[in-house]
Formats: structure tokens, C-alpha cells, sequence
């Protein structure tokens, strides 16, 4: 070893000749510098271990998902404060039974069956209570009674009911993402599903009902494909909301493979459902919204379409601050895209410069899910992303002008990396001030744990609770058992249905009812939630950046109708305010509106509606 | 070349000029000389010297014939005396140069030879005897530029070439080596180490259809040596025809089977394939025959690490350690199979416990400081500093060890020493042109620097590595090395 570069463990077996130092003239006699068994056995060495401790840059497809790994960096000791927040699993009492069904239970045969779907909190009512909706899966062999997406109307109790077949909603599939927004600015949330084949669009008739719009509206595909992530967005500013779509692989049930068939297809020796490598990447989709209630495909003339990637969610978001709604899509296995938007109908893609599409030694990730938020109260919208296991979640520190800092390593959140991790979200969830992270974890590989007891099938979620000096400290246990329980999760929303001033989770476990965590914020801190209502700026406000001032620091937000993994939260923004008991607002508005609310008493919800001001809210007391 | 090289310097006494000359004293010795007269000639010389000791001509001449009769000794004492009497003496520095070289007095040469090319700057010969002795001091760089300048005389050189072609392989200019060891084996066709020689390095530039091409006289012998079917195997598998290098590869291992490095070889095939069950078997049977082979317990503990079993993984790490201590390799492997279990304290217990035994062991450096960042050290702590020191300590005592240079580019980072990181990855990226880390990092380094203006052609350059390396892996999992008898799907 010592005479080699070590590098070569990274470089093509023949390259240790061409890197070896030859010194001396003795040193070029054609035997010692050139014996071909010589250098392929050193060489299968060096590449071996370099493998088998991830120890090279080298990129490694010797399986379907990206081999990026990072060793977890050491623990802290324990930091000694109390967690505030308590999470409890409250679904089946709140009515929540229904499984999630979603591919095979044991093993899966295709990868279809191994993603999942997400869920969001959406007021389709506007009574001011969040209501649910979970999409849904199917099997193979076809779906079991009862098997379809599912909307919940909160009965303002703590209680939900099933009225998705009273508002048209029963539908079975491969569902996959889903994204909320006011499509058509009537007042009332319309819903977005992303599906394996066709996706579809339901527009709110506002009476408890909706409408498959999806052919009306132009957005039937002239093929089957596999939409992911979604997210309405006003890329062009037009207060009408467009709408972007990733689309994870080409899959077909004829041409693809099965576990074990090729490399692909295998998992530390195990026979598992094939890719997404091996299989072709998605072309990823955004519509512009032609304000007549249809859409035309522009990804072409926008710039979108020359990317693909294994795209999953999508965040729509202002992170460079000029104005203009960019895009950033958490890739599967290829580099993560971050679209900017060029202020004229296209974009550039800048995720690799801009420090988002890779790890920080610059390999590509399993990209999952994306929480969206500001840790460091600095005012800039920054990243969360969830990895496969063996690797570290990312977290990226936006400098607000677009451009990330990977703070995985020295904000702690690499000390996890056991887990599959999927939804996803940069929330205060103690109320404390501090924006923490949560996430939901599963394994796509179920039969796997049978031979590898510790990758686990099900697996706990985690708190990562902000100690206020952009340190994170893991919680599992501790903050409740909600969180400490295994499951196989995927996607999750945030948001406050019980309107009691905290957030609580909904989340998707598959083959299982969902998780609703409520959660119980003891010795409270402050609070305020933030709703808006756009005027000349689409209904929904997507788009929004909100920019609170208090005590600790300014803490930014934004309007976006996906985040998590393949979810939508609650759309009134939650700031945990610790002591502060009065905030300063700026609201900057997809219009270009900056408007400015000073000294706004904490412990309350407050509507802003764009141009006008604070207006009443709808629903919030019990009463 | 030598005797190209007297050759021009005798021009000037050729027969014809000798005979036209002959009353003048120089002319019977132009006579002797140009008539190969070698012992008249030194004595024509010897009588004339006594009567002019200080014409360097005389001098020259002498040097001449002594080179003549293979006296390189004498005769470079007589150049010398020439060269005291005319530094510029064209004739005489030739010969001194010629004679030094012939003698193996390279430093003595060296010096002659420039000041020849000085006063003769396009001078073939002395160009290919400076770059041959530029190459054997080492200096590539030198010798290459010699070489190129050498032109004909080059071409009918075999050893000449090969100097030339090691130079552009320690150069990395392997395509041009190549077409210099393709001359070198149309001079010597029947050549075997010639003939594997330019295979590799057609395999090295990614031209394994030219390597079989190469390699087929050779591998349509009756009996192939087990050398040329290992390459011949090495090649099939670079061209995605992985049942051809297997097949070729258990030729070789029939014809050779106590070769430890065929056996790796197979195992280095089943690990690029995932068939790293496979690929223990094979080195089992390897280590029935070569019982004491530490590099067969190193591989299969390699392979034992993929499959997740780290006990015997280590157990084979040890075992090759204890039957080959001289080397860190064993050390270094159990080392980096504890990280895989994501023990990284044990890790680097293993690592210092190894840096104990040898301080300097440049790997062994490099490892204390990669464990120490994966464990996340924080900027400011002893731990990060020992990371820190570790890395610069390897690096100098291994200049080329690039991934000690990647954990200083990382820990430059942290520190905001961005210029410095960009160093660093210059120098990885030197090494290893392909690293992509290194250019990563390079990229967010310059962007920190606000040193905009090479990004673009650096991202260009990133998307072009990624899109090869995709492309590789694409031809090279195409195949799944399974046991006879195997089903070939689960």
C-alpha cells in the first residue's frame, strides 16, 4: 500500500501505472513498470476497500438506489433541556383506520411499490380546520375493498369523517404526490394528485364536492407516466397558479425487472426490486396556467425539459429573493435540480454551483423529501433533505441569494444514518422560537430485514430539536411516543388540526393506517400562525415569503403547496415565538407586494389579505 | 544511434577527402580514420601531438580513434584535452559527449551534450542521447522534449523508444505512449513483454478491441503463456464481454494455478459484478493452493466487507497482516471494515494502534485523519487538528496520495480557507483527473472566493464525468457472475 496512491482506489484499474512515480532509469525496465498482474491485484485491493468503506469519490451503481454513503458523526452528549413537545399517535381515535395500501407487504416485487405517496392538511370547507386527505396505493394482484385515496373532514373535536365518496374523491391507483392550491382563484383549495399513469386534477366545487377536471384542463398525458412530486407555482406572475410536476422513472410492468436480475436489483447481496437506476429517468413537466381553467405543457420552451433526473418532491419557492417563485426537485439517485427562474417565462438549472444537487463531496443522493424553512433565523429560506440509509440527511444553509451551504456536519444532523428517510420538515415544534426537524423513515426493502435484522422494515421517526446555535440534538424517544414508534412511513404534512397553537403531524404508513400526531406543547412558548389571502397574487398566496421578526431573531417562511415528501402542510404558517410576545411581519407577495405589519400580538392566527390588511379569520375557536 | 553519432562527426574524413589531403600531417590521419585504421590513426596522433600539444584538432582525432578501438576512456580524456585547447569545438564535444554516454558517465555527458546542442540546436543525435540520459536521471519532462526533437533518429532505436514511451507514461500522455510503443514493437515484432506492454496500455486508454488485436499472436498460440490470457481477460472485460474474461481467466488459472494475482483477478471481477459470493469462492480454492497468500486473505476480506459480514472480514484482515506484517495494507483494511460498521471509534483505535507500529506510514496518516473528520470534528478542536496535522503529514510524505488531499480540501473548507482547498484540489485533480469530489469542492471553493470565472467549464467538465461514469456502469453491470448450477435468477 505504501507505494500506491491512494487515489487510485477512485481511478480505472489501469491508471495506478500511470500514476506510479518512477524515479530512478531502473525504474522503467518494462518489469517493474508495467507487470499487469502486478497492478490488477493491487488495484482490485484498493478498489475494494475503497467500496467497502465508501471511501472513494468514486460512483459506485452496484445497486438501484445511489451508493453515497456517510458514517453518522459522533453523538454529542445528551444536551440536559427538557423537550417541550410531546407526540402522541391520536389516528385511530380520530378516526383514522383505513390503511394505506400500498404495494406488497413482505418484499416488493417493482419499485412501484416501494415509494409510496403522501398526504396533506387542507381546508377544502374553509371552515378554518384542517381537514385531511391521504392518498393511496394499490397491490399488484389489485386493490383490496375499500382501497382508495381518502379526504377527511374534521369534525372539530379531534375527530375525522370519511367523506370521500360524498365529495368524489374514491379513486384506486398508484398514487403518489399530492399538491393543494386555488387553481382557478374561485376560494376554494383544489386538489393536484400525482399518479402512475395519469395524473389527475380535482377542482373544489366549493360545496363539499369536487370534479376530475384533468381532461378539461389539458393535463391528460398522451402516454402513461410516472408522476412524483408536484407543486402549484406562479413561475410567470400572473396570480394564476401553474403547476409543476417531477416524473420519477419510465416504468412499464413489461419491460421491467425483477429483484435480482440484474445489478440493479440488489441490495448488499440481496435480490431486491430494481432501481431507480437501471431504469429510464423522467422528464420533468410545468404547465402554465392559461387563467381560462386549462393549462398547456410549456417545460420545452421553459427550460424544464432538457433535465431529467428520478425527480421526486418539488418545492416551488423565492430562495434567491429577486421576486420570482424558483424550483427545486429532490432527486432520487442523480443530482437534485434547483430551477431558477430568469423573470421571463424560463429557467436555469444551477442545483450543482448553487450547492443542492450533491453531498458535500459531490456525489449524488438518494433525494427524497424536502422540508423548507429558516433554522439559523437568519431570514433565508433554507433546505432540508432526506437520504436512503447509510447516508446522512442534508441540511443547506441559503445565504439568501440562492446559493447553499452544506451545514450537514456541523449542525449535527449527520449523527443519523440508519434510516430511510422520506417526509420531511423544518418546523418549530416546542414552541420555542427555534425551528426544528422532523422526519418520517421506512425501508423499500422489506424482505431485507430478514437476512440484515438492522435494516429494519419499520422504523421510529426523529425530532432533531434546535439548540439555538444551529446545532441540532436527535430525539426519538423522549419526544413522545408517537415518534418512537416504528413504521414504515413516507410522506407527512404539517399542521394544526386540533387549532390549539402547535404542530402537529399527519403521516402515511404503508400497508398500515396512517399516524396523526398530535402534539402536546407543555410550558408553552409563544406563537403566531400566519394566513394569506392574495388578491392581485393567486388566492392561495403561493409563492409568499414571510419574514417574522421577534426575539430571537427573523425568521423566514414561504407559501408552498408541496414540501415534506410528496405532501402539503397546513397553509397557515406556524412561528414558535419562545418569550416574544409581539411580532413584526413583512409579507412579500407573489405580486411584487412588500407590506409591512408591526407589533402583532402573539397567541393568535392572523389573516392578511394582500393590499388590504389584517382581515377576520375563518373558523380557529372551538366556539 | 551512437554509431549514427560518430558517423556524422567523421564526415569530414571521409576516403575521398582523405586521399585528396594526403601530404598534409592531419590528412594521414583523416586517411587512417576515414579507412577504420583506429590504432594507426592513435599513432599517427600520439607523433603529431608531440610536435603540437596545443592543436585541439590533433586532440580530436585522437579522442576519434581511441573511440574507434572502443577505448571510450582514453578517448574522453582526449576530447577533454581538445575542448581545454577550443571549448566550442564542435567535433570534440561531440565525441566527449558520445564517449561519456557510452562510459555511463551521465553527469559528465549531460552538460556536454547541452553545450553541443547550444552550438548545434537541431542536432538529432544529441538530442536522443540527452533525453536518453534526462530518462534515466528520471527527468520525463526533459527527456520527452529531447525525444521529440530526436526525429529519425529515433525510429530505428527499440530501447530509445521505450525510454521515450515510459517518459509519456509517467507524463500520462498515454495515447501518445502508445503509438511510440506500437513503433518500438513493429521494430520487434516477436517481442512478448513488448507485445503485453503496448496491450496495457491500449487497455489503460480505453482501447481493449486494439489490446485483443494486439494480444491475438500471442493468445492464437498454441499455448498461451498464463500472462497474455490474464490480459487477454483484463481486455474482454473492459469491452463488457464479461463471459469472454471469465472463460480466458480460467484458461489462465488451468495453465497457472498457483498465481496468486489470477485469482484476485477473478475476484476483482466478481466484486465489479456484485457477485462477491462468487468471487470468495474462487479466492477459497486460491488459498487451498497458496496457503500463505496475505494479498487472498486481504481480497476475500474485501469481499466478506460487501456482503456485511465483518467478523470474518476482520479475521481475514488480521490473517493477512500477521503473514505479510511489512505491509499497512492489512491494517489499513481492518481499519476501514470497522468504518463500514459504522464503528468509527473502533476504527481509529485500529488506525492509531497501527500509526504506533509505523508513525510514518503514509496511509495509516491519511486514515487517522478521514476517520477523525467522518466522526465529525469540529474546527478548533484537538481532534480536528490532529485530522488536520494527519492529512498535511501524509500528503508530504506522499505527495501523490490524493485522498489525503480531498480531507484537506474538506477541512480547508470548514475553515473557510477556501483558497487553500482549491489547492489541494487542483493537486488531487492532477493526480486523478476524473475525481469528481475534488472538482466539486473545487467548483464550491471558487464560488466562495467569488472566483466565478472557471465555473462553467468546471461544471461542463463535472456533467461530462458523471455522464461517463454512468455510462460505465451502465456497460459494466451488465453481468452477474453466477456458480454453475446457479440459478441464474433468485
Amino acid at each position: 500500500m505504501s507505494e500506491t496512491n491512494a487515489k487510485s482506489v477512485c481511478a480505472p484499474r489501469f491508471l495506478t501505472v500511470a500514476t506510479t512515480p518512477v524515479k530512478h532509469a531502473k525504474d522503467m525496465k518494462l518489469s517493474k513498470v508495467v507487470p499487469p498482474m502486478k497492478y490488477t491485484r493491487r488495484a482490485f485491493v484498493l478498489y475494494g476497500m475503497g467500496a467497502a468503506a465508501c471511501w472513494s469519490a468514486r460512483r459506485l451503481a452496484a445497486q438501484g438506489v445511489a451508493t453515497h454513503r456517510a458514517k453518522p458523526l459522533a453523538r454529542p452528549a445528551p444536551s440536559g433541556r427538557p423537550f417541550n413537545a410531546q407526540f402522541a399517535d391520536v389516528a385511530a381515535d380520530a378516526g383514522l383506520q383505513d390503511p394505506v395500501i400500498y404495494g406488497g407487504v413482505e418484499s416488493k416485487k417493482y419499485i412501484l411499490e416501494a415509494t409510496g405517496c403522501g398526504c396533506a392538511f387542507l381546508d377544502f370547507d374553509n371552515d378554518g380546520w384542517m381537514d385531511i386527505f391521504l392518498l393511496s396505493g394499490t397491490r399488484l394482484e389489485g386493490s383490496p375493498p375499500g382501497t382508495t385515496n381518502r379526504l377527511y373532514k374534521n369534525n372539530r373535536d379531534g375527530t375525522f369523517s370519511d367523506v370521500t365518496g360524498k365529495a368524489g374523491l374514491h379513486r384506486e391507483g398508484w398514487a403518489c404526490g399530492v399538491c393543494i392550491g386555488d387553481y382557478n382563484n374561485d376560494g376554494f383549495d383544489d386538489i393536484f394528485c400525482t399518479y402512475f399513469g395519469q395524473n389527475v386534477l380535482y377542482r373544489n366545487n366549493g360545496d363539499g364536492t369536487f370534479t376530475d377536471v384533468t381532461k378539461s384542463a389539458g393535463l391528460l398525458n398522451d402516454q402513461p407516466r410516472w408522476g412524483a412530486g408536484c407543486s402549484f407555482l406562479d413561475y410567470n406572475r400572473d396570480g394564476h397558479l401553474d403547476l409543476f410536476v417531477s416524473n420519477y422513472v419510465r416504468f412499464s410492468f413489461e419491460h421491467a425487472p425483477v429483484p435480482g436480475e440484474n445489478i440493479n436489483c440488489n441490495w448488499k447481496g440481496i435480490p431486491v426490486e430494481c432501481g431507480p437506476r437501471g431504469l429510464p429517468m423522467g422528464r420533468h413537466s410545468l404547465y402554465r396556467n392559461n387563467s381560462d381553467g386549462t393549462f398547456t405543457d410549456v417545460s420545452h420552451q421553459a427550460g424544464i425539459a432538457k433535465s431529467e433526473t428520478y425527480g421526486m418532491t418539488v418545492v416551488g419557492a423565492d430562495f434567491d429573493e429577486d421576486g420570482w417563485p424558483d424550483i427545486y426537485v429532490a432527486s432520487d439517485s442523480t443530482p437534485s435540480l434547483l430551477f431558477m427562474n430568469n423573470h421571463d417565462g424560463t429557467f436555469r438549472e444551477e442545483g450543482v454551483v448553487r450547492g443542492v444537487a450533491l453531498s458535500d463531496d459531490g456525489m449524488e443522493q438518494a433525494g427524497m423529501g424536502v422540508g423548507v424553512g429558516d433554522y439559523d433565523l437568519d431570514g433565508h429560506l433554507d433546505l432540508f433533505k432526506t437520504h436512503f440509509a447509510d447516508d446522512a440527511n442534508g441540511l443547506y444553509r441559503n445565504d439568501g441569494k440562492g446559493y447553499f451551504d452544506d451545514m450537514t456536519r456541523s449542525s449535527r444532523v449527520g449523527v443519523e444514518t440508519r434510516y430511510v428517510c422520506w417526509g420531511a420538515g423544518i418546523t418549530d415544534l416546542d414552541n420555542d422560537g427555534y425551528p426544528d426537524l422532523f422526519m418520517v423513515t421506512g425501508n423499500v426493502y422489506p424482505e431485507v430485514e430478514r437476512k440484515l435484522p438492522h435494516y429494519a422494515n419499520k422504523t421510529p421517526r426523529a425530532v432533531f430539536r434546535n439548540l439555538g446555535n444551529r446545532t441540532f440534538e436527535e430525539l426519538v424517544e423522549v419526544a413522545g411516543p408517537g415518534v418512537a414508534a416504528p413504521h414504515c412511513s413516507r410522506g407527512c404534512a404539517f399542521g394544526d388540526f386540533d387549532n390549539d397553537g402547535d404542530v402537529d403531524i399527519l403521516i402515511v404508513n404503508l400497508n398500515e393506517p396512517p399516524s396523526l400526531l398530535r402534539n402536546d406543547v407543555s410550558e408553552k412558548g409563544n406563537w403566531i400562525k400566519v394566513r394569506l389571502e392574495g388578491v392581485k397574487s393567486n388566492r392561495t398566496a403561493i409563492g409568499a415569503r414571510i419574514l417574522v421578526h421577534y426575539g430571537a431573531g427573523t425568521q423566514a417562511q414561504a407559501v408552498v403547496s408541496q414540501s415534506s415528501f410528496y405532501s402539503c402542510n397546513d397553509p397557515r404558517l406556524h412561528f414558535g415565538l419562545g418569550a416574544s410576545t409581539a411580532v413584526d411581519i413583512d409579507v412579500y407577495w407573489p405580486s411584487g407586494l412588500h407590506e409591512v405589519f408591526k407589533r402583532i400580538s402573539a397567541n393568535q392566527l392572523v389573516t392578511l389579505r394582500e393590499g388590504v390588511g389584517r382581515v377576520k379569520n375563518r373558523g380557529w375557536s372551538k366556539a | 544511434m551512437r554509431t549514427k553519432f560518430i558517423g556524422a562527426i567523421l564526415l569530414c574524413v571521409s576516403p575521398a577527402f582523405a586521399q585528396q589531403q594526403k601530404e598534409n600531417p592531419l590528412d594521414a590521419i583523416r586517411a587512417a580514420l576515414a579507412n577504420r585504421d583506429f590504432d594507426h590513426a592513435v599513432e599517427l596522433t600520439r607523433a603529431a601531438l608531440r610536435m603540437s600539444p596545443n592543436n585541439a584538432r590533433l586532440w580530436t582525432f585522437q579522442g576519434l580513434a581511441f573511440a574507434g578501438e572502443g577505448d571510450n576512456s582514453n578517448a574522453l580524456v582526449s576530447f577533454k584535452y581538445a575542448l581545454k585547447i577550443d571549448p566550442d569545438n564542435v567535433g570534440a564535444l561531440a565525441g566527449a559527449a558520445q564517449s561519456a554516454y557510452a562510459t555511463n558517465k551521465s553527469a559528465e555527458a549531460v552538460p556536454l551534450l547541452n553545450r553541443l546542442l547550444r552550438l548545434r540546436p537541431d542536432e538529432p543525435t544529441a538530442h536522443a542521447m540527452l533525453a536518453v540520459l534526462e530518462y534515466r536521471l528520471g527527468n520525463c519532462g526533459a527527456a520527452t522534449a529531447h525525444f521529440e526533437k530526436a526525429g529519425e533518429v529515433l525510429r530505428s532505436q527499440f530501447d530509445g523508444l521505450n525510454a521515450f514511451g515510459m517518459c509519456l507514461v509517467k507524463l500520462k500522455k498515454l495515447d501518445q505512449a502508445e503509438s511510440v510503443f506500437g513503433q518500438a514493437l513493429r521494430l520487434r515484432p516477436e517481442d512478448r513483454r513488448e507485445r503485453h506492454l503496448l496491450a496495457s496500455l491500449e487497455i489503460m486508454t480505453r482501447k481493449p478491441q486494439n489490446a485483443l488485436a494486439t494480444l491475438k499472436p500471442l493468445v492464437d498460440d498454441a499455448d498461451p503463456s498464463a500472462d497474455t490470457l490474464q490480459l487477454a481477460s483484463a481486455a474482454y472485460e473492459d469491452l463488457g464481454d464479461t463471459p469472454k474474461a471469465v472463460e480466458t481467466l480460467r484458461q489462465a488459472l488451468l495453465r497457472d494455478p498457483l498465481n496468486v494475482s489470477l485469482y484476485l483477478d477473478f475476484a476483482n471481477i466478481s466484486f465489479s459484478h456484485e457477485s462477491f459470493q462468487v468471487g470468495i469462492d474462487v479466492i477459497n480454492e486460491g488459498l487451498r493452493l497458496q496457503p500463505k497468500s496475505a494479498d487472498l486473505y486481504l481480497a476475500r476480506g474485501v469481499l466478506y466487507v460487501q456482503l456485511a459480514q465483518y467478523d470474518k472480514a476482520e479475521a481475514d484482515f488480521e490473517k493477512a497482516q500477521e503473514l505479510d506484517p511489512a505491509q499497512s495494507l492489512g491494517a489499513a483494511a481492518e481499519g476501514l471494515a470497522a468504518v463500514e460498521e459504522n464503528d468509527l471509534d473502533h476504527a481509529l483505535a485500529t488506525v492509531q494502534a497501527k500509526l504506533k507500529q509505523n508513525p510514518n506510514d503514509p496511509m495509516l496518516l491519511y486514515l487517522q485523519a478521514r476517520v477523525l473528520t467522518e466522526k465529525g470534528a469540529d474546527s478548533g478542536t484537538p481532534e480536528f487538528q490532529l485530522a488536520f496535522e494527519s492529512a498535511e503529514r501524509a500528503i508530504k510524505l506522499r505527495p501523490t496520495l490524493a485522498a489525503a488531499r480531498e480531507v484537506l480540501a474538506k477541512l480547508d473548507m470548514e475553515t473557510g480557507q477556501y483558497k487553500e482547498a482549491a489547492d489541494q484540489c487542483r493537486k488531487a485533480l492532477a493526480s486523478d483527473p476524473q475525481d469528481q469530489t475534488a472538482l466539486y469542492r473545487l467548483i464550491q471553493a471558487l464560488r466562495k472566493m467569488g472566483d466565478k470565472e472557471e465555473i462553467p467549464a468546471l461544471l461542463k467538465r463535472l456533467a461530462s464525468l458523471r455522464e461517463e461514469a454512468t455510462k460505465e456502469e451502465r456497460e459494466k453491470y451488465r453481468y452477474r457472475l453466477i456458480e454453475e448450477g446457479e440459478p441464474a435468477k433468485p
